[in-house]
């Protein structure tokens, strides 16, 4: 015998009852209610916590049961068997190994997972759409944190020349178009958008001073165009914010970011290594020798020591690093 | 133990009932790390289901006069309901970045089609919502969801906002004018002059923030400029960091501080002037509270990497409950289920096929 509560479903009056099992059927009695139902025609609720449960029947009434433990003995007589996903909610075992997966899957998918992702979807977005992300990008940045380039004009035509001239190891000649800019806030530095086009900061080519030795570092950047890392890293970015803002229950926008992260993302590791090893490979093709990358990086962290500091806090590998493996590349084998 | 915990076979008349919130973090948090794990592995299909069985945890937690609520919302309608709602989503994130004529036809086709998206959304989750077997429905008309949505959306921003009391206080009764629990019919009684009072206290709270943060700073420059001259030209660092500190400490102070005030005082405006029938609703919601429960919330959430997420659900749960009475004027045993037919006329069932939680 179980105490209930039952309703009509057509009032809100409620009617203490007694529920007992007799021949393979629930028996519901008390104040005006009298029925014998086979446990077919009952559908139970799964078990959410401690709320109440109730068993419903096909006319829309319904029994609701506070004593958990005895209803369970009473489904347990009539044969009841709890939906699988109340089954895992209610086993420890398996809630902590879902804590576990989820952390495990979590990890997986940050780290290898939505970069993988991102690089398949880069490659096969329309060119287009890269054109239109780059323009739109540009046009924030110029005249806030880029501004026009000091470096006079004959010399930037002799870099774009040099430039242009390289040959690809797929065939042809690089397609990007080099830009020039100044920017005290970002320092020597040089980045590519993400349809491709490179934009050499003024500071760099300042405190490199040599013409191979930038041509190296534009290798580099044409190792980022070709990978379509500046996509990949703009759609890994958008999803880890759409991510974030389903989560914290804002959906406002999802690619509003887009211009910021084009310049201050860091690349990790492993895209900043595949534009070293596109670019060493570059300059060998071009008769060039890989170590004038390496000797580029090693001004640009000799001329500014103390952006060094930071190392540790973004994803690249230390300069050191890469100097080393560029040089050991450098080495004829 | 076979008792039924919490109803009074004969309820004392007029009492005034008390809601609860009865769920606690550690059992919502199986129930929380399932659906996540579920909805991890089926790539976001299973947030549907995941969805009905967070709210199925909540309403039937929540209980009013010893009777819990109940969700009955069919969890296909809401993951069509979603897919709807991302490919919306997806189509204005694209047009906005294109800047072409497309741009305007999708912001236009949005605009025209939001309206009755939304009302649908009203009637399947009031629709689905029960308490004591009987349910809640929603029967504001579609002309009525144009009127508050569309015109008084574009009323406010071509008033620079001067008109957005005004139009939430209309949002408010055509929300809870149409709301019908059975066949009783809540009806809204605040005024637009009352939600201006609150948006004014708001404003009038920032304003005076705003003062006094300028007459620190001023004082701060002053104190910083005094310092220089007596030490001949230096300005110590630490003056400096004070200052900053006070600035930005004061900011997020606002940042953290204002939300929550809003809430409770609006939300209060709106419980106390709505009434189920002859039954009055008491909401005495209060700042501090909220706040406490938002910043040790969110700081929590972040340094356990969002696990702390059921827990931070439940408080709030809790609290909101824990501020609402309904004050019966008669027997709550008395409300009667709408009739069959009168569903079926109305095709609740039918067409509210789009779920979406509007935050108002």
């Amino acid at each position: 015998m179980l105490r209930a509560s039952y309703f009509d479903g057509r009032s809100t009056r409620v009617r203490v009852v007694d529920l007992s099992v007799a021949g393979g059927g629930l028996v519901i009695a008390g104040e005006d209610v009298d029925v014998r139902i086979p446990f077919a025609e009952i559908q139970v609720d799964e078990r959410l916590g401690r709320a109440p449960r109730r068993l419903r029947l096909k006319d829309g009434t319904y029994c609701e049961v506070t004593d958990l433990d005895a209803l369970d003995t009473l489904l347990s007589w009539a044969g009841h068997r709890d939906g699988l996903v109340d089954r895992m909610q209610r086993n420890l075992q398996f809630v902590l190994f879902a804590f576990v997966a989820c952390v495990v899957l979590a990890i997986v998918t940050y780290k290898w997972g939505l970069p993988w992702a991102a690089a398949q979807g880069a490659r096969r977005l329309p060119p287009v759409i890269g054109k239109t992300l780059s323009a739109q990008a540009l046009k924030q940045l110029d005249g806030r944190i880029l501004l026009s380039s000091k470096i006079p004009a004959e010399r930037q035509r002799a870099l774009n020349a040099q430039f242009h001239a390289l040959r690809l190891p797929e065939g042809g000649t690089p397609d990007s178009p080099l830009l020039f800019r100044a920017s005290p806030q970002l320092g020597p530095n040089a980045f590519t958008l993400p349809d491709g086009t490179i934009i050499l900061l003024d500071d760099l080519v300042t405190s490199i001073d040599n013409d191979r030795q930038i041509l190296a570092v534009l290798t580099h950047e044409l190792g980022h165009a070709h990978g379509h890392h500046g996509l990949q890293l703009l759609l890994q970015t958008s999803a880890v914010g759409a991510f974030l803002t389903l989560y914290i229950g804002d959906i406002s926008h999802l690619l509003a970011a887009a211009p910021a992260a084009v310049v201050q993302a860091k690349y990790s590791q492993d895209l900043e290594q595949q534009a070293d090893d596109y670019g060493a490979a570059l300059l060998r093709y071009n008769g060039l020798s890989p170590g004038l990358l390496a000797d580029a990086l090693k001004k640009l962290s000799d001329s500014h020591p103390h952006s060094a500091s930071f190392g540790y806090l973004s994803s690249h590998p230390s300069t050191d690093e890469r100097m080393r493996h560029l040089r050991a590349l450098a080495k004829p084998h | 133990m076979n008792e039924v915990s919490g109803i009074d076979a004969q309820p004392q008349a007029h009492a005034p009932e008390q809601l609860r919130f009865t769920g606690t973090g550690g059992e919502y948090f199986r129930i929380w790390i399932v659906n996540l794990l579920l909805t991890l592995v089926t790539l976001g299909i299973y947030s549907a289901w995941a969805k009905v069985r967070r709210l199925q945890y909540f309403y039937r937690h929540t209980e009013l006069a010893g009777s819990g609520f109940d969700f009955h919302g069919s969890a296909v309608r809401i993951l069509i309901g979603r897919v709807v709602a991302f490919v919306m989503l997806l189509a204005y994130n694209y047009s906005v970045r294109l800047h072409s004529i497309f741009t305007l036809v999708i912001i236009v086709l949005l605009a025209a089609v939001m309206p009755w998206l939304l009302r649908n959304s009203f009637r399947f989750r009031l629709y689905n919502s029960s308490w004591r077997g009987t349910r809640f429905h929603f029967r504001g008309s579609v002309g009525g969801a144009y009127r508050v949505f569309l015109l008084n959306g574009f009323l406010t921003i071509i008033t620079l906002y001067v008109m957005m009391p005004f139009a939430h206080q209309r949002l408010k009764a055509y929300q809870h004018d149409n709301t019908w629990f059975g066949q009783t019919r809540f009806s809204f009684h605040a005024r637009a002059g009352q939600f201006y009072l609150v948006y004014l206290v708001l404003l009038g709270a920032l304003a005076l923030f705003g003062i006094i943060l300028g007459v620190v700073g001023i004082g701060g420059a002053l104190a910083a400029m005094f310092q220089a001259q007596q030490s001949g030209g230096h300005v110590d660092p630490n003056v400096i960091i004070r200052f900053l500190l006070i600035v930005y400490g004061s900011l997020l102070l606002v940042g953290v501080a204002v939300g929550p005030t809003f809430h409770a005082l609006i939300t209060n405006l709106i419980w106390n002037n709505t009434r189920l029938g002859e039954h009055r609703i008491e909401c005495k919601m209060s700042p501090l509270p909220l706040i406490w429960i938002g910043v040790s919330n969110l700081v929590l959430v972040v340094i356990t990497l969002g696990l702390f997420m059921p827990w931070a659900m439940v408080r709030l749960a809790k609290y909101q409950a824990q501020s609402m009475r309904l004050l019966p004027a008669s027997d709550l045993q008395e409300f009667v289920a709408a009739e069959p037919e009168a569903i079926g006329a109305v095709g609740e069932e039918a067409a509210a096929v789009f779920d979406f939680d509007i935050a108002l």
